[in-house]
């Protein structure tokens, strides 16, 4: 040794193929995904004439307008009115799913009862009926009750629909939290209500969000079951306006201002979804590992 | 002079009377029965599975009793809510509330109860002071190390100012070194604030330093309660002898003869005065800080050494005896054993405890 020190070669300065691979592929894969919705986007500012030409080019070729928006619109009621109607379904089933299955996950998570494994296992296998399946049985129970072409009815079906998933996922949020932090609670003084509102619920905060998303998304998109069970078009949601948005009385549909539907529907998505997709990742793999 | 809350009051008792649990057949504890002095540190030792955390539990309402009561300060807590007993726990895994910060963990039970907050941010202050936690209350579990989390626990356990603390397995999470700062801090924490504490481990080092008395289970009942140096001393029984004492006690098969008189394989050993006559078949237990190397005219009994520990001040030496049997040794430092050799060991007569066949303590 000669008692020099000569620094390690460094090894940035190679090029990493695999490197370079990778986001090649991960830039085409993000491409594949968001072309649809540059499509839509580009198509919702078209000529009313230009909309109804081969979707090639997808770039509007007689120039950018907003006028799909307008007719979108102007059609029936306001926009703004449908867009309550969904967004009044989607809030309220996602609360109404939230309360029962944080209830259900708990009980099924941390009390003792008869017949507990059935139950659940009840509960879990409705997720394998197809609900188009039971939705004529479903029509008349809400027209005994009433409820058929109210937007409640409708909040009432989807919360059903979402359950399964839901208590399933509660269940396992509720199962990843420690025994001995309910414990320490209890001696700390914190018993039912005040015990589940405290201490548990923060606890499984992003199972909650979660099923939150899930109930509000699929209760946004549903198509097939608000269109049966909604006939009057004051109480249509989005998904089933956009079947009826047409030229005139007869006319064919009006795809510019579906288009325009399209993206008024995907906005409040995209942004409940960014906003709160930290917690809602962590609510998936929640109990994954330990 | 208690440094918490002021209130120098009476360190509280607490007494178990015929205690059961079981879980549906299985009788987990059977029929305990212990008074617990105010002011005592208490510790529930024993192998896994003897039921000591159950016993725990019981005392803080956390399981169900099957049968018996419990006394706090002589009130029956039996039926009592967890919150109304007048107990804290520290649990092994610290069970702290992760979404709170550090003095909201400690001041939760406050809060749940209604104090003013005056009060509260008070005794969250001169806890986090006698813990030196002052400098984390704003932060959450998640960034404290686990010696900062468990104390974290400790602290809310001091601020909801309980009769009797209750410590279930608190080290067993931290890492050896941890483990003996933390049972020093637990121990000055006993001494300053005098409340009655009792503590649950299967760590019989941690026994013998933090108690006052000792209470040794084995499969739901006790075997025997004492001061650390009574069970060291003067065991009731091999398991007790043998859980007692690290490295444990040594135990060979031998043969009472004449009045006097202890064959062990082919040597002739001198036999402790017993109450009770014996004769016939006994088990001696001799420690391995008794046994010693005998003098050239002494008498003792051949070990052959398989392999030794140098630990700095002493070396554990562990071989045979004829016959088989195990047998440890702590020599002095200077002395070598090569594995092979035949040391000749021999004891005090003081030393040697006899057993019965059975296990129980001939004295």
């Amino acid at each position: 040794m000669t008692g020099t020190l000569t620094a390690p070669t460094p090894r940035g300065g190679r090029i990493r193929y695999h490197r370079v691979l990778f986001h090649v592929t991960a830039t085409l894969v993000a491409l594949l995904f968001l072309a649809p919705i540059a499509w839509v986007v580009l198509a919702s500012f078209r000529q009313a004439t230009d909309s109804l030409k081969p979707p090639l080019p997808p770039w509007p070729t007689d120039g950018f307008t907003a006028d799909s928006y307008v007719r979108l619109q102007e059609f029936g009621q306001s926009i703004l009115h449908y867009t309550g109607n969904s967004a009044f379904v989607a809030i309220g089933t996602a609360v109404l799913t939230i309360i029962v299955s944080v209830l259900a996950g708990y009980g099924f998570s941390r009390y003792r009862f008869p017949l507990k494994g059935l139950v659940f296992v009840l509960i879990l296998s409705t997720i394998m009926i197809p609900f188009q399946s039971i939705l004529t049985p479903l029509f008349l129970l809400l027209a005994k009750m009433g409820l058929q072409n109210k937007l409640i009815g409708l909040v009432l079906i989807y919360t059903t629909l979402q359950l399964p998933f839901s208590v399933f996922m509660m269940r396992n949020a509720f199962d990843a939290v420690p025994k001995e932090i309910e414990e320490a609670a209890r001696i700390d003084g914190m018993k039912g209500i005040a015990m589940l509102t405290k201490v548990m619920i923060p606890l499984v905060k992003p199972g909650i969000v979660t099923v939150g998303l899930f109930a509000f998304l699929n209760a946004w998109n549903e198509f097939l079951a608000a269109l049966v069970l909604l006939t009057d078009q004051d109480k249509f949601t989005l998904p089933v306006l956009m079947t009826a948005v047409r030229y005139g009385r007869f006319g064919s549909v009006d795809w510019g201002a579906v288009q325009a539907g399209v993206m008024v529907m995907m906005i409040p998505c995209l942004i409940l979804f960014l906003i709160l997709q930290r917690s809602y990742i962590r609510g998936l793999t929640a109990g994954a590992v330990k | 002079m208690n440094r918490m809350g002021g209130t120098a009051r009476e360190p509280a008792g607490l007494s178990l009377k015929r205690v059961h649990k079981s879980y549906g057949a299985h009788e987990v504890l059977k029929d305990i029965s212990l008074d617990i002095q105010g002011g005592e540190f208490v510790v529930f030792v024993g192998p896994s599975g003897c039921g000591k955390s159950t016993l725990l539990r019981l005392i803080a309402g956390l399981e169900d009793i099957t049968a018996g009561d419990v006394y706090i300060s002589d009130t029956d807590v039996t039926e009592r809510d967890p919150s109304d007993r007048g107990i804290a726990m520290v649990f092994q895994t610290y069970a702290l509330y992760p979404h709170m910060t550090v003095a909201e963990n400690m001041g939760f039970g406050l809060r749940a109860a209604r104090r003013p907050r005056t009060e509260i941010e008070q005794k969250v202050r001169q806890a986090a002071e006698v813990l030196r936690l002052t400098d984390y209350l704003d932060r959450r579990p998640g960034q404290l190390s686990g010696g900062q989390r468990q104390r974290v626990a400790i602290g809310r356990a001091i601020v909801r100012d309980p009769d009797v603390f209750l410590f279930d397995e608190p080290l067993s999470n931290l890492d050896a070194e941890l483990r003996v700062g933390m049972r020093i801090e637990i121990a000055r924490l006993h001494q300053e604030l005098r409340n009655t504490m009792i503590y649950v481990t299967h760590d019989q080092t941690e026994a013998m330093t933090l108690a006052d008395r000792i209470v040794v289970l084995r499969d739901g009942r006790i075997e025997q309660i004492g001061t650390p140096s009574q069970l060291y001393d003067d065991p009731d029984n091999v398991f007790v002898a043998g859980f007692i004492g690290s490295p444990k006690m040594n135990f060979f098969k031998a043969v009472v003869q004449g009045a006097d008189r202890l064959r062990l394989g082919e040597t002739e050993l001198p036999c402790p005065r017993t109450d009770a006559a014996i004769a016939g078949p006994v088990i001696l237990g001799l420690r391995p800080e008794d046994l010693r190397v005998a003098g050239p005219e002494e008498p003792g009994f051949p070990m052959e050494v398989k392999f030794s520990e140098f630990l700095g001040g002493t070396t554990y030496v562990y071989g045979e005896i004829p016959g088989g049997t195990g047998c440890t040794v702590e020599l002095e430092r200077s002395r070598q054993a090569r594995p092979g050799t035949i040391l000749t060991l021999t004891a005090d007569i003081a030393d040697m405890r006899l057993f019965d066949v059975e296990g129980m303590r001939i004295r």
